[in-house]
């Protein structure tokens, strides 16, 4: 019987898969033909499988590496139901790379970062595959592919391959998930907690001899009353430490889980057997108290996770599913919002919620953005301009054309935007994490070390030594310190109005001396209008005067002269207009030579003319005499010169940098108290100044983000406005939402608090944890005392970063 | 001796990840259809050759060696030695423990024409004579439970200590098919084999202290 025996792939052993030693192994003939296995154990199974005629073994065996093992075929059809390209559309969006595809996956099954890394570190390889960003807290993955190379349904695969199943991210069903999650805790705090009770109140008889004259036969009865009680925590409640501790071994990264479970089960195991026995020491109260302290610890920072996300994650639900669309024949039809196309006329009747980003028709409307920016008060809406999915059309019934659905909404890029945040680490979390994990191995190690050493001192006192070794110093308060406070302020920036794209932000925030502030659009609305007059000419009306100004100016295109083109109903005739480039409109007006214009121009005339208010910037001129000066400028931003103060207060610097002339410049300047100002400023300028000031120390710029792109990607913290179209696209690494300039306050002191916050719990885990290493050592805690000790030190760390939340 | 009985346990446990590269999945190409009785008889045959070996090598090495006090102690701390190999083995650190492959090389090369009348096993006599050869193929693993059931002080001792390291293989090579998809991709992921290494390496240490320290108290 010949079987065709598969190719042996280079330096593997062709039996048992694994890469072949150094030496390259030995040979085993199958088939008349020689095939590479790494040792002798392997030539003997393989040769004898090849006796016993079941070559077939190797044709159909899983081929496949260790981590890699094949789903059920049914499973597999699922997955490549998302395959579809329709259905594809209700939850993928396109990604920055060309022609690549991205979306959010909802993992279930992930318990620490270790499985993060896992799913990151199986991803990343596969062809096709742009970007793998996997987030554990909010149990997300974005994955960003090139669909020609890869399908979705491959990507589904490879994660279910590792034990956690993938589902597009749908909000809804991510509800349900947390409400699964949380029955999953409490269920198990609730056992944990009551049976603690239980098992303490008889420990606390045994220890203090509360019964002083215990015969013998009732302790041992209370040791197995203990034991009872102990065994559904053990068995029920801890469950969640040993699968994230198997699942970070698996990974090659032991968790802090590990040294958990390790000291829960051999306390647990000793004590039962001591139990037995009816000789030795029994630390049930200490199983279930460690048990109940560190279960609640997560179940707190799963409620502040949730917190942080079911924010975002509320946006996406309150989108309607059906919506009324007008067919070719001009009649309403109600269709699934999933079904909506660019260009289709959707009707939207009043108080209903708007399902997809569209430019309005027809009439202007008052809609409710609180979704997207906060703010409660109704906004008026122009025909042409852009309506937003998820905010609420307020008065009467509304017509608009569909320009963006589903994913590329800019809704769902806002909730887009926090996953990023969420999933990215900043680099002190890393560093915390990595502490934390280099800490474990220590732990182990240092575990280790202490029954060895104890086993040739007092060999009856090693094992509970070890125990307390592993328990007081397991590093749950380091790992927790960082992640809960980032969590914590982003949640925090959140309700402020501040989405914060990229985390580490947070962490440069502290070391910010100057920040460069964009004039036009940032510290000022961005447009023009008529701020202020003053007549020089008694002998003309004010009414005349505005009418001549208002004649000249409709001939200017020039931006300043915008606002100034209907400023009274009178009407006056003028010939012979002249549009004078850089300068401004000449006129002729009863036999009188009138100029409008700039003050170079009008000193022509008049060379020794002063302005009456400094910021005049337009001037209406005869021959003879000024008549009028106008102050053409931008209306400052709400909040402004707070905002500017009190950062100002912090010392900071702020520097302006504009396109605008020096003369409309400054007075903008010395009205907000800012001493430095670059005006005239190409954008290349702008990327200079900033960059020169970058060699002294990090910078922050703000800008609206239209045009000052290359400046907020140049700077170390770059903060823009959420100018609805361009926050997908804007660079920045945070987005103000509500519009305003104000809200740079809120988001510095959050980051700077953050920062403090995640200091103090680093510091004071590192304390905790290296002071207690030579006393627990030393032999001189319980594991009763060492339970207690660790779980207040990861208890107060926690507390302290939900005081963020407040 | 408890403890020494529960390390061969535990090498058989710990071994899991390896039995499932070398032999799993064997198991069910044996016979295709095997059912049940039949896996079980296959698998007590091995079971029953490891016990045999582990007694004819516990009592040969008790008789040769010395029976006294510190001779005990010294086959203890080589035992040691080898436990800590095989943790380096199971690591992927340190593959010397191959070499003691070759030790029964010679010894397989007797009985293998007996395999291969074995084929087509289909009856229970032959399933159970196929089991009983498959327990003589060379393999690491084995060869260092052998090592410990050596040392063991009686033939009694040896063939338990190998009956109970035949049990810790059990189910991996039986339950292979009952095991979740996830559970296989942990005990092959070279992480559990380097904790279980690390666990064996630890367990090494220990004995070596304790050996250490009676021969200094003796």
């Amino acid at each position: 019987m010949s079987v065709k025996l598969p190719e042996p792939s280079a330096g593997e052993c062709f039996h048992c898969l694994q890469p072949l030693p150094a030496d390259g192994g030995y040979q085993v003939t199958l088939q008349q033909r020689d095939y590479p296995v790494c040792c002798y154990g392997c030539q003997a199974v393989a040769q004898t499988i090849a006796e016993q005629g079941l070559l077939h073994f190797y044709q159909f065996r899983d081929r496949s590496n260790p981590l890699n093992v094949p789903l059920v075929p049914e499973q597999l059809q699922r997955f490549e139901a998302y395959d579809d390209a329709r259905l594809q559309q209700q939850f993928t969006r396109d990604s920055t790379a060309p022609g690549g595809r991205e979306t959010s996956l909802s993992v279930e099954g992930m318990t620490c970062s270790a499985c993060a890394w896992l799913i990151e570190k199986h991803l990343a390889p596969l062809a096709g595959i742009d970007k793998v960003m996997v987030n554990a807290s909010s149990e997300r993955v974005t994955v960003s592919w090139q669909p020609e190379q890869t399908k979705l349904s491959t990507i589904l695969q490879h994660i279910a391959e590792l034990g956690y199943r993938a589902l597009p991210f749908q909000s809804a069903s991510q509800e349900q998930d947390f409400k699964k999650r949380r029955r999953y805790f409490v269920t198990r705090l609730g056992v944990a907690g009551l049976a603690t009770m239980q098992v303490m109140m008889i420990a606390v008889g045994l220890y203090f001899g509360m019964v002083s004259d215990l015969d013998d036969a009732l302790r041992q009865f209370l040791w197995w009353i203990s034991l009872l009680f102990a065994t559904p925590v053990l068995l029920y409640s801890a469950q969640p430490f040993y699968l994230s501790a198997l699942r970070s071994i698996q990974a090659q990264r032991p968790n802090m889980d590990v040294p958990v479970s390790l000291a829960l089960l051999s306390t647990y195991l000793a004590s039962a057997y001591a139990t037995i026995i009816n000789q030795g020491e029994v630390y049930f109260e200490s199983v279930c108290m460690f048990t109940f302290f560190l279960l609640l610890g997560r179940y707190l920072e799963l409620l502040a996770r949730q917190r942080a996300i079911s924010a975002a994650a509320n946006l996406i639900k309150l989108l309607p599913a059906v919506a009324q669309r007008k067919n070719s024949s001009n009649q309403l039809e109600n269709v699934a919002v999933a079904d909506l196309r660019a260009n289709d006329i959707v009707v939207v009747a009043a108080g209903s919620t708007i399902p997809a980003d569209g430019k309005l028709l027809h009439q202007a409307a008052y809609v409710n953005e609180a979704l997207m920016t906060g703010e409660s008060h109704a906004v008026l809406k122009q025909p042409g301009e852009m309506v937003l999915a998820g905010s609420v059309n307020q008065q009467q019934i509304m017509q608009l054309q569909v320009t963006a659905t589903h994913q590329d909404t800019v809704l769902a890029s806002i909730v887009a935007l926090q996953d990023i945040a969420l999933s990215r680490k900043p680099k002190w979390v890393e560093n915390a994490e990595r502490l934390a994990q280099s800490f474990v191995k220590q732990v182990l190690i240092m575990a280790l070390v202490t029954f060895l050493v104890w086993t040739w001192i007092e060999p009856s006192e090693a094992f509970w030594v070890t125990i307390a070794v592993l328990v007081a110093t397991c590093p749950c308060a380091l790992a927790l310190a960082a992640p809960t406070a980032v969590t914590g302020a982003i949640h925090k920036l959140n309700k402020q109005g501040v989405i914060v794209r990229n985390a580490d932000v947070l962490t440069k925030m502290a070391s910010i001396k100057t920040i460069f502030v964009d004039k036009t659009g940032t510290l000022t609305n961005g447009q023009f209008e008529l701020l202020n007059h003053y007549q020089h000419q008694p002998s003309l009306s004010l009414d005349t005067l505005l009418a001549l100004t208002q004649a000249l100016e409709q001939y200017s295109e020039h931006p300043l002269a915008q606002p100034l083109k209907q400023l009274t109903s009178t009407q006056i005739d003028i010939d012979s207009v002249h549009v004078v480039g850089g300068c401004g409109v000449s006129g002729r007006w009863q036999q009188q030579q009138l100029r409008l214009g700039s003050l170079a121009w009008i000193r022509e005339w008049h060379p020794n003319f002063k302005p009456h208010g400094a910021s005049a910037t337009i001037f209406l001129v005869s021959e003879t005499e000024v008549l009028l000066e106008l102050q053409v400028g931008d209306q400052l931003r709400h909040g402004v010169a707070e905002a500017i103060s009190t950062l100002q207060s912090y010392a900071i610097e702020i520097v302006m940098l504009t396109g605008d002339r020096a003369e409309l410049a400054a007075p903008i300047a010395d009205q907000l108290g800012i001493k430095q100002v670059y005006a005239q400023c190409l954008p290349a300028d702008k990327l200079a100044r900033l960059a020169e000031r970058q060699l002294q120390h990090p910078v922050m710029m703000i800008g609206d983000g239209i045009n000052d792109g290359p400046v907020l990607a140049q700077a170390d913290i770059s903060v823009s406005f959420a100018q609805a179209s361009d926050l997908a696209r804007s660079a920045a690494d945070a987005v103000l939402l509500r519009n305003q300039f104000s809200a740079l306050i809120p988001f510095y002191q959050t980051a700077l608090r953050s920062q403090r916050i995640m200091r103090q719990n680093v510091r004071w885990a590192l304390v905790y944890n290296i002071a207690i290493l030579p006393v627990a050592m030393l032999g001189l805690i319980t594991p009763y005392i060492a339970a207690l000790g660790m779980s207040a030190s990861s208890l107060l760390v926690l507390l302290n970063s939900l005081r963020l939340y407040r | 001796m408890t403890l020494d009985a529960a390390a061969a346990l535990l090498m058989g446990l710990a071994g899991a990840g390896h039995c499932l590269m070398m032999c799993g999945g064997l198991a069910g190409a044996l016979g295709q259809q095997a059912k049940w009785p039949q896996l079980l008889l296959y698998n007590s045959g091995r079971i029953l050759s490891y016990t045999i070996a582990g007694a004819i090598i516990g009592g040969a090495v008790t008789s040769v060696a010395s029976s006294s006090f510190a001779g005990l102690i010294y086959l203890r701390l080589l035992a040691a030695l080898l436990l800590l190999m095989l943790g380096l083995y199971y690591g992927g650190w340190w593959l010397a423990l191959r070499h003691i492959e070759a030790l029964g090389k010679p010894f397989w090369r007797l009985l293998q024409p007996l395999a291969q009348r074995t084929r087509h096993a289909t009856n229970f006599t032959t399933v159970f004579a196929a089991g009983v050869l498959w327990g003589w193929l060379p393999c690491g693993l084995v060869y260092s439970a052998l090592s410990w059931a050596a040392l063991s002080g009686s033939a009694a001792a040896g063939g338990l200590y190998m009956a109970l390291f035949g049990l810790g293989t059990l189910p991996a090579m039986l339950a292979f098919g009952w095991f979740s998809k996830t559970l296989q991709s942990f005990l092959r992921s070279q992480g559990f084999r380097q904790t279980m290494g690390l666990l064996l390496i630890s367990y090494a240490l220990w004995t070596a202290v304790i050996a250490l320290r009676q021969l200094i108290a003796g």
